[in-house]
């Protein structure tokens, strides 16, 4: 050895060798903490050419569906479902199969960085300093919001803790996920309707018809494969039966292509459709007509949504016959400003019909649910506005990507002194942010969650890591953690968790004394099983059965839908694919799995009907521009031929059309939310399913990289 | 050991039954089998020239006319044909039928790249590697240790998950039993959302594939070329039973 090295250089390079090997991953089913050790000496279970398996939980969306992940010498290899977890029983999707690219993305944020905003120009930080900058902000509760996403409830949990304890206004929980399915409506619609404050549980697996108002609910819808589940139930009945399903909506989804009767109505018109229902149902059934039902008009129903009236006689009949019906509320029914009562109105079939808490028909589930409406996220921006904002903290979520341009989110966040995102990915938020203090890769980190719509018990998935981290990134609540010990006062003797692992151990404590399918006597060994079996959860399933006496006479009143001008105006349908919020994107392998209609990848597109594409000249990969008939904001697209979709509607999928988040989402396809309307319904959702556009042709040509032709679109090659 | 190895082997034909009447065609089991088997991600231009890699496809066609317009999804794979046409025309024995699992299997570092076998193939279940496919670090971090990674001018295809069918065979032996239905699933079926896929050994009788390939809806794909498929799909479609 050439080089001198000194005693202190010596100490300063072992002392790297120290943190190195005391990463915190929580790998081991027995013990808190695993430090990273050489792979000469592995802990007993992590043999060399053997692969060992944990239990964790997605957070690719707010499912939350048991993973059991191969690793093979601290790598993650594989993704494969928890057969023993209530939401998927061992199933996993597409989303979920792809994690591990989401871990081992080459474009991953490797440590905290100081940014310039609106440049990709980043100077790195250490972490003490990235603490304290956290510290600055949660030292002033007057003039601090959060902002998170749907994804691991338990730093929703622990923020809302802060928030209460330190004097912050309420976090604000947003995602385009929970927004296109009308999360919000479908619960308020729920509480005004029945006397419970959940998402219900829809038992599909066990009813004999389903009816489905734009319930997506084998791509993204609540819980999809939990739903996936259902419908091979309800196809496969004892007995040979088969379960019906009616699927009402303008674009034929995955969901209604394997529905048995594909009902394409007029947008917006789902809620008097479900009026009508109702009052056929209740005759063929022989039953008091419900005030609700009573005074709606058959022969306007039949004109407005374009059934024919003996088709809704047909189906209001079915619907009422002697078998176990259901009624889905689904996105596009909920996402109008006749949301909140068509929500109710379709409520209204379950309960004419009687199937609340019976086999077949609609649950309370477990866990109060938090999410913002989209009202709150216009309170926020009116005050992010007023300039009364210094510090707005960013987790799981990408606002500049999923909301509306014309909500104004992006101009906003210039008034707001300083921006910290959390996020793991340089998404179009973190280019707007002064700091990014990035969170672990989601195999990489603690956490639980507690809201499991797709669950028949109460449950609570865990997530653990399955691999060390692998860039220097810390856990948002280790974060916000040490930042609320560093600042004496009311917050820090508030809150008295030492880091993330404390906190999760403290709040899972109560569920010892629950009967769940495991006991243990004292909290390290209830941990240890929580981390093994991936959460904790009732042995058998336990859905409330309480006598409800619901009233069904109020009245519910209806806009008429806004027709499109012939040929000139379209309703748009945004819908959710396997990019889920958006940030599957960056997935090379979401991305070459074709789409399941159109077969396309890696791209986005317009489904036009061929018909209608015939009259304004236009053909398939033509790029037109599709414009807001309400704003100046437009998009441009390429067209599909689409031959399931009404010819008066255009649809676009969400998820792609990024300016950021990495080399694989960046400059592909085209962002809907671009063009959605910002009107609000009387829940508070977002009315996005109102939106018309118009169709200007280009002149440009791209085709699509489509599945659907084996020897390829580029023609001879 | 090995009396007890070879004696299993001898009771193996695995078969596929894939039931279209649940099979939703979410596409679970594309991702699935890509994650698995290593295979490549090929990108927007290489999968619009028909280059993509995937060892299984779900086929959709549409039927019928607006507003009675449906797709129909089939997924297709190789179909681990009992006398398949890509055999005979390799020249250099690189695709041959093993005599222990009597599926196909694809030799990669015997392949030249003749692409015979693909041409001859009448599913189209075989893909070639044009290139070498990029996978940037530490993307490579993922890949499995049990399956090669190809590299380009090499055929290859669907096997069937033979490292599964391996580590089944190994694990029941080492348990001192025989191999039983349910041991071995591949990386398709088990994500299968609705659990349209099963997996598992013809040669018993009583396992769940065999009954399913009794079932009245059961029919082979281009079964009248003479290919002796080994996967069986059940008819689905909206008509049945309803």
């Amino acid at each position: 050895m050439t080089e001198k090295i000194s005693r202190r250089d010596f100490l300063k390079i072992s002392g790297i060798g120290v943190t190195a090997a005391t990463v915190i991953t929580g790998c081991g089913p027995s013990s808190r903490y695993v430090t990273r050790q050489a792979y000469a000496n592995m802990p007993e279970y992590n043999q060399t050419g053997v692969s060992t398996y944990y239990a964790t939980t997605c957070k690719e969306c707010p499912a939350g569906c048991g993973l059991i992940v191969r690793t093979q010498e601290g790598r993650a290899i594989k993704v494969e479902g928890n057969p023993g977890h209530p939401v998927n029983k061992g199933k996993v999707c597409s989303r979920g199969l792809t994690s591990v690219q989401g871990v081992y993305n080459p474009d991953r944020i490797t440590g905290p960085q100081k940014r310039a905003r609106s440049s990709r120009t980043t100077t790195a930080m250490e972490w003490q300093s990235a603490i304290n900058t956290v510290a600055e902000g949660l030292k002033n509760p007057q003039k601090t919001a959060f902002l998170l996403g749907l994804q691991s409830d338990h730093l929703y949990d622990l923020v809302q803790e802060i928030s209460e304890k330190g004097g912050f206004t309420k976090p604000v929980r947003y995602g385009t996920l929970g927004t296109l399915e009308g999360r919000s409506t479908l619960l308020k619609a729920t509480q005004e309707l029945y006397s419970y404050d959940q998402i219900p549980f829809f038992d599909i697996g066990n009813a004999d018809i389903v009816f489905s108002f734009g319930a997506n609910f084998l791509e993204t819808w609540l819980s999809p494969l939990a739903y996936s589940r259902g419908f091979r139930q309800l196809r496969k009945q004892p007995f040979g039966k088969r379960g019906y399903i009616v699927s009402f909506e303008a674009r034929q989804s995955l969901s209604s292509a394997n529905a048995d009767e594909w009902i394409p109505i007029t947008p917006g018109s789902e809620g008097q459709v479900a009026l009508a229902i109702g009052k056929i149902a209740a005759t063929k059934a022989g039953v008091p007509t419900p005030a609700m039902f009573a005074e709606v008009n058959l022969n306007d129903v039949s004109q407005i949504s374009g059934i024919s009236m003996e088709k809704l006689l047909q189906l209001g009949e079915l619907f009422g016959s002697e078998n176990k019906a259901i009624a889905l509320p689904g996105g596009s029914a909920l996402t109008t400003k006749n949301g909140l009562d068509a929500g109710k109105a379709i409520m209204a079939l379950n309960v004419l019909v009687e199937n609340t808490s019976q086999p077949g028909g609609i649950f309370p589930t477990f866990g109060e649910n938090h999410t913002s409406d989209f009202a709150a996220v216009n309170a926020l921006i009116a005050k992010m506005n007023t300039g009364e904002l210094d510090t707005l903290f960013i987790h799981g979520t990408n606002p500049v990507f999923e909301l509306p341009a014309s909500a104004g989110f992006q101009a906003a966040l210039k008034k707001v002194k300083t921006v910290i995102s959390f996020s793991t990915f340089e998404d179009e938020t973190v280019v707007e942010s002064d700091y990014v203090f990035p969170d672990h890769a989601a195999l990489e980190s603690f956490g639980y969650q507690r809201v499991l719509l797709g669950s028949d018990r109460e449950a609570y998935s865990s997530i653990q890591p399955v691999v060390a981290p692998i860039h220097d990134t810390k856990a948002t609540a280790d974060v916000l953690l040490a930042a609320i010990l560093s600042i004496s006062g009311k917050l820090a003797s508030g809150i008295q968790y030492t880091d993330e692992v404390d906190f999760l151990q403290k709040t899972i404590t109560p569920l010892i004394e629950k009967k769940g399918f495991y006991s243990a006597e004292e909290l390290p060994t209830f941990w240890s099983k929580w981390l093994q079996f991936g959460g904790w959860w009732k042995t058998t399933p336990e859905l409330s059965s309480s006598e409800v006496d619901i009233n069904l006479d109020q009245e519910l009143s209806f806009s008429t839908p806004q027709s499109a001008k012939e040929g000139e105006t379209f309703h748009l349908v945004s819908y959710a694919t396997q990019m889920g919020d958006g940030s599957g994107a960056n997935r090379p392998w979401l991305q070459e799995t074709p789409d399941p209609m159109t077969t396309v990848t890696w791209n986005s597109w317009v489904e036009i009907h061929p018909k209608t594409a015939e009259q304004l000249g236009i053909h398939d990969d033509d790029i037109v521009e599709v414009k807001s008939s309400n704003s100046d904001f437009s998009v441009e697209a390429i067209v599909y031929l689409y031959p399931a979709i009404r010819p008066d509607t255009v649809a676009i999928p969400f998820g792609q059309g990024h300016t950021a988040l990495g080399r694989f989402a960046e400059g592909r396809g085209c962002n809907p939310a671009i063009v959605w309307s910002t009107d609000v319904n009387q829940a508070g959702d977002l009315a996005l399913s109102d939106t018309t556009v118009t169709l200007k042709p280009t002149g440009k040509r791209r085709p699509l990289a489509r599945q659907e032709s084996k020897e390829g679109v580029y023609g001879e090659h | 050991m090995t009396e007890l190895l070879a004696k299993e082997a001898q009771d193996e034909k695995w078969g596929m039954v894939i039931d279209l009447d649940i099979c939703s065609g979410c596409q679970a089991c594309v991702t699935a089998c890509s994650m698995e088997n290593n295979i490549p991600f090929v990108g927007e231009d290489e999968m619009a020239y028909g280059r993509g890699m995937q060892w299984m496809r779900i086929r959709r066609y549409w039927e019928g006319e607006y507003p009675e317009v449906t797709p129909d999804h089939q997924p297709m794979l190789c179909q681990q044909c009992g006398s398949a046409p890509c055999e005979p025309v390799c020249p250099v024995f690189a695709t041959l039928h093993s005599e222990v699992e009597k599926i196909n299997l694809q030799v990669y570092n015997r392949c030249i790249g003749t692409r015979y076998c693909a041409n001859n193939c009448p599913y189209h279940a075989r893909t070639f590697n044009w290139f070498d496919y990029e996978i940037p670090a530490p993307m490579n971090s993922y890949l499995n240790p049990d399956v090669t990674v190809r590299r380009r001018g090499v055929m290859e295809k669907c096997t069937f998950c033979v490292q599964r069918i391996v580590k089944g065979r190994q694990q029941a032996s080492a348990e001192g039993r025989e191999i039983e239905d349910g041991d071995v699933t591949p990386a398709c079926a088990q994500a299968c959302p609705t659990d349209a896929i099963t997996f598992g050994n013809l040669s018993d009788p009583e396992s769940r594939v065999s009954k399913m390939v009794r079932s009245d809806r059961a029919y082979k794909e281009l079964e009248n070329l003479g290919t002796e498929p080994r996967v069986t799909y059940l008819k689905g479609g909206k008509s049945y039973g309803g």
